[in-house]
């Protein structure tokens, strides 16, 4: 295949994925800071239990496609030999915050924008701004000089994922691990979800679940597998259609972020449509469709200054946060997790923690 | 619909209507009225898992005017 046609392959598939996850997600009111709030407020862990089954799909499907040597994913972003524990933390810590305070995380603010929520809609902008001056801009220079500094890294030889770190150098050693922790870890999750007969019954926690857990194998599975190939003009190996040139999967700051890096730079030739970039745009349409098929379309816009001064203190957060720890509660909270990477464990864990504690102060602030 | 009290949540984003429905009912009486006004369209979903899982039935959701009206019954 002509390397054009197959990043249009890429980018469809990603678009196609991200479509199915925003409809599902609108439909299911699958919320990763509605999963925590039910938790900390509520004591109600069915939202919870529907993300930590989306870990597991997810988990099972990916070391599945790892095992059969369908994907590489020592060559992701989550395999990293640089262990920036400083960045996970700091950088969890400000998307937990920032999404509770932005009224949900990039993806749910994805499908509220397809709902007609424009308050998403200047989130999702703020957001992307902040995650681009995170990336290459002023506050680059900090991330890289002081969160990612040599006191804030481990460097593991055998990269970050936690079959390599446990089997050292040992390539078998390390393929049985993985199923074995596989194997454990997605065990425990679906005994601990299915022992409530709540969950059991609750058909679209389940759905949720599945479909997105499915989503993220499947988003692998086209860069990983599919977008490799020979590139023509160094007749190397590459991936194609992706902004890291490695296998990626579901991420949603990063791919906004580079979304309006593409509408304002779109006549540079080396600025292309991602499959990162379809996905953004591929849930917020899903999710539009779904709203107006259930007739649950409503504009909604800031209710007061205190409104959109949270949301855009949370946004700015989020966009820090995200590229700081690599990948935000789907980024770092899915997809990284089914990579078994243990800075996607500490990203996930502070990004819980900040929420968490957001919610707390926000609850004893009310008293 | 009569009510025994009002929650005034306008202007609040998810999840605090509902994290501030649940401290309203904690200080009413079994068979009260607890009349909830949101402007968070989130609310419409959130509202109604919420009735679902903590058996506090809801009794009327009525939409006007951009503001969501929910009238929730303590078990």
């Amino acid at each position: 295949m002509e390397a054009s046609s197959l990043t249009t392959v890429i980018v469809g598939s990603g678009f196609a994925l991200g479509a199915v996850f925003g409809f599902v997600a609108n439909k299911t009111n699958f919320c990763t800071m509605g999963a925590i709030s039910d938790v900390v407020n509520m004591e109600h862990w069915g939202r919870m239990r529907a993300w930590l089954l989306a870990m597991a799909v997810a988990m099972i499907g990916v070391n599945a496609l790892g095992y059969a040597g369908s994907v590489n994913f020592s060559e992701t972003l989550y395999a990293s030999k640089n262990f920036y524990w400083l960045s996970y933390i700091v950088g969890g810590l400000c998307f937990g915050v920032g999404m509770t305070l932005a009224g949900g995380c990039a993806n749910k603010n994805l499908v509220r924008l397809g709902g007609g929520n424009l308050r998403s809609l200047v989130v999702l902008f703020i957001m992307g701004f902040a995650a681009i001056v995170t990336m290459k801009g002023m506050l680059g220079t900090f991330r890289i000089n002081v969160l990612q500094s040599p006191f804030g890294t481990v460097h593991f030889e055998n990269g970050q994922l936690l079959p390599a770190l446990f089997a050292g150098a040992d390539a078998a050693g390390a393929q049985t691990m993985q199923l074995a922790l596989t194997g454990a870890l997605a065990l425990a999750i679906v005994i601990f979800v299915y022992k409530d007969g709540r969950f059991r019954k609750s058909l679209d926690n389940n759905l949720a679940a599945l479909i997105v857990g499915a989503i993220v194998v499947g988003g692998w599975y086209v860069t990983g597998h599919l977008g490799l190939a020979e590139n023509p003009e160094t007749l190397e190996m590459t991936y194609f259609g992706t902004n890291s040139n490695r296998p990626e999967s579901m991420s949603f700051v990063a791919p906004s972020a580079y979304s309006l890096e593409y509408f304002a730079y779109s006549t540079d030739v080396s600025k292309i449509i991602t499959f990162g970039i379809a996905t953004v745009f591929g849930v917020a349409l899903g999710s539009l469709v779904y709203a107006l098929a259930s007739k649950s379309f409503r504009w909604e816009a800031f209710s007061s200054v205190q409104d959109m001064s949270y949301h855009i203190i949370g946004a700015v957060l989020m966009g820090f946060g995200a590229v700081t720890a690599a990948g935000c509660t789907i980024g770092q909270g899915v997809t990284g997790i089914s990579t078994l990477s243990l800075g996607s464990l500490l990203a996930l864990v502070s990004i819980i923690a900040g929420s968490a504690i957001t919610m707390k102060i926000q609850l004893a602030m009310m008293e | 619909m009569n009510f025994d009290k009002e929650l005034n949540a306008r202007g609040l984003s998810c999840p605090l209507p509902i994290v501030k429905t649940k401290k309203s009912l904690a200080d009413m009486t079994t068979g009260q009225v607890l009349k909830v006004i949101s402007t968070d369209c989130g609310s419409l979903k959130d509202m109604a898992a919420f009735s679902e899982q903590t058996g506090n039935p809801l009794l009327s959701t009525v939409e006007e005017n951009g503001e969501y009206v929910f009238y929730v019954k303590k078990k």
